[in-house]
């Protein structure tokens, strides 16, 4: 382990608050320009391998509140953060997508982001693929896979496998793989520079005076309150965490008002031999409606499939024995709705919230009803749909009744896309930070995660968040913190 | 009661209106306990007590991590439940009440009954879908 245990009292040129894919890779490049920084990750160091991938006790030691957390709305969406050294890239599903050029072309002009050029991007993630070992899958897929290969092949819909970044040193058994998270490459290449990193530090606030922050007040995993003094700070929290931190701060303007998701709906799906992998996700995605429909395979461990089935638990309990027969998959929308994060006082955590617009529930109902086609080309003897009131699906005749009774809010409506809270640009009414993550009205305050995201972007959002985290981080390096 | 820890921090001078002050917990076992129980015997009635006693412990054990305004309004819709059915025929009432397409409150079973089933199939993947042992 390259952490360290944190202190009551600590200091450091810079402070990197989170040490997720926006953290690691912000201090590996701010340690290697030769800058005294320090990481701090509120959650614990977890040896990969020594938890089971999507099991309960993953979400216990890796994930926020157990991986019970939830948007409120109507529907509310369930969303899930990493919450251990790493972060998020240590419990997600290891799938790499690049930003689509044209999508970074649209995020510059829409936001006036200065000094972005697409071309530089790309080229950052060219240097992300090589350290983080992305590549297909060696052999053959996983039979839940293959289900979906097989499904788009009969209805002719496009299809890819989704890179991952992984190493197989165990041969090509494609569910044995080695995620190359964040505790595998950027944190240890910041440490090898001289970064800190300490885990089980919570940063509770930062005191703001006069746009410019000096000392962040913790609180470590043993109760002890204590202080961490700093030149610049980066906030790199997520989401959720890093406007909920910068609210507490005293820190507001457009700072949680714009929270994207990707919403998604589930099923099972039962086929008539074995098929479940019980520790790994499907690599294959079918993108014929894609940007704003696309399906792929979740984790579909024993407890997961009780939880498919239990929204029509009366009528579909009686697949549960069949679980080593069935596998959860997933239709995920581009949403046109919006959430929020919202500090409130004397709260420790935030309210979130989330508003799916007609168009969303729309898009939820008709994906719902094309996946579970999918599913039946594939052949699915039959299907579970993940809402109240669901028939289960066994022949195409009986898509139109399902189609009739989904009911958005009566659906299990889940993301784990989380973004756009502090989205950067030059648009000063809509962009929390100015084009490299400075928060506007501040000096010395940084985000650098997933919250610049200035819309979701469609597609796995982990490669957009460390491409442009590198290009800050540079931008910073090489300006010593001024923009002017 | 829920109530509030106070005290000098050394930051108090530049504290905002949204200064974070945890809450004293309050453990959820007594709150969604009885209802946890009622439900999964209803779900489940072939459930081993054993294995019955386990799931509702994890369910409250997982309450009681839930972010805090969350695990507040799961409370006190879980304390409605708990006294609807405390009376007598009162789990007929709860059963309406979770039939109704009431934001939130519909809610509560399904979180309560989703966390108790991740936690038996998990724990007992060759449990049958009336909670027997395979």
């Amino acid at each position: 382990m390259i952490a360290q245990v944190a202190s009551v009292s600590m200091d450091a040129d810079v402070l990197v608050i989170g040490s997720g894919a926006g953290g690691a890779t912000t201090a590996a490049v701010l340690a290697e320009a030769g800058l005294d920084v320090l990481i701090v990750e509120e959650g614990a160091w977890v040896e990969q391998g020594s938890v089971t991938p999507f099991s309960l006790d993953q979400m216990d030691r890796q994930y926020r509140s157990g991986g019970v957390t939830v948007a409120l709305g109507l529907p509310s969406i369930a969303y899930t953060e990493g919450r251990c050294a790493g972060g998020g890239t240590e419990v997600n599903s290891g799938l790499y997508w690049r930003p689509p050029g044209e999508l970074l072309e649209r995020w510059q002009h829409d936001f006036r982001i200065d000094d972005f050029d697409p071309d530089e991007v790309l080229s950052i993630c060219d240097e992300v693929e090589t350290e983080i070992n992305v590549r297909a899958v060696p052999g053959p897929f996983t039979a839940p896979s293959e289900m979906l290969r097989r499904g788009a092949a009969a209805l002719q819909w496009q299809h890819a496998e989704v890179p991952r970044w992984m190493t197989y040193p165990h041969g090509n058994d494609p569910t044995k793989g080695e995620r190359q998270s964040m505790t595998r490459t950027y944190l240890p290449r910041a440490v090898a520079a001289g970064a800190r990193l300490v885990v089980g530090c919570r940063i509770d606030r930062l005191e703001v005076a006069a746009g410019r922050a000096t000392r962040a007040a913790t609180t470590l995993s043993d109760g002890r309150t204590g202080s961490i003094t700093f030149r610049h700070v980066f906030v790199c929290g997520g989401a959720i965490q890093s406007p909920a931190l910068l609210q507490r701060s005293g820190v507001h303007g457009r700072i949680g008002r714009t929270l994207a998701v990707h919403p998604t709906v589930k099923l099972a799906a039962r086929f008539a031999d074995e098929l479940n992998v019980p520790d790994d996700v499907p690599v294959l995605q079918v993108k014929e409606f894609a940007p704003h429909l696309s399906f792929g395979g979740s984790a579909s461990n024993p407890g997961l499939i009780a939880l498919s089935l239990l929204d029509q638990w009366p009528t579909f309990r009686r697949a549960i024995t069949d679980w080593q027969r069935m596998s959860v998959y997933y239709a995920a929308i581009t949403s046109e709705g919006g959430g929020r994060v919202r500090s409130v006082p004397n709260m420790r955590d935030p309210i979130v919230t989330y508003r799916l617009t007609h168009r969303d529930r729309e898009l939820l109902r008709s994906g719902l009803a094309r996946l579970a086609l999918l599913m039946l080309e594939a052949g699915a003897e039959e299907v579970f749909p993940s809402f109240r009131g669901a028939p289960a699906v066994r022949t195409r005749r009986d898509l139109a009744d399902m189609q009739d009774a989904f009911r958005a809010t009566r659906a299990t409506v889940m993301t784990v896309h989380l973004c756009s809270t502090v989205p950067m640009g030059g648009v000063e009414a809509r962009c929390g930070t100015d084009s490299f993550g400075l928060v506007r009205g501040c000096r010395n305050i940084f985000v650098n995660d997933a919250s610049l995201l200035p819309t979701a972007p469609g597609v796995n959002p982990q490669a957009s968040v460390m491409a442009f985290a590198i290009r800050n981080a540079r931008r910073f390096a090489a300006t010593g913190g001024s923009h002017g | 009661m829920l109530a509030l820890r106070t005290g000098a921090h050394p930051f108090s001078r530049h504290l905002t209106a949204t200064m974070p002050m945890p809450m004293r917990p309050v453990p959820a076992l007594p709150v969604v306990g009885s209802f946890a129980r009622r439900l999964l015997a209803e779900d489940l009635p072939d459930l081993p007590a054993a294995r019955r006693r386990e799931a509702v412990t994890f369910v409250a054990r997982r309450v009681d991590t839930l972010p805090s305004f969350t695990r507040f309004g799961v409370l006190a819709i879980g304390l409605l439940f708990r006294t609807l059915i405390a009376v007598p025929g009162g789990w007929s009432g709860a059963a309406v009440l979770m039939r109704l397409p009431l934001p939130f409150v519909g809610e509560y079973p399904r979180l309560i009954r989703s966390l108790a089933f991740a936690y038996v199939w998990e724990h007992w993947p060759a449990t049958t879908s009336t909670g027997a042992c395979a």
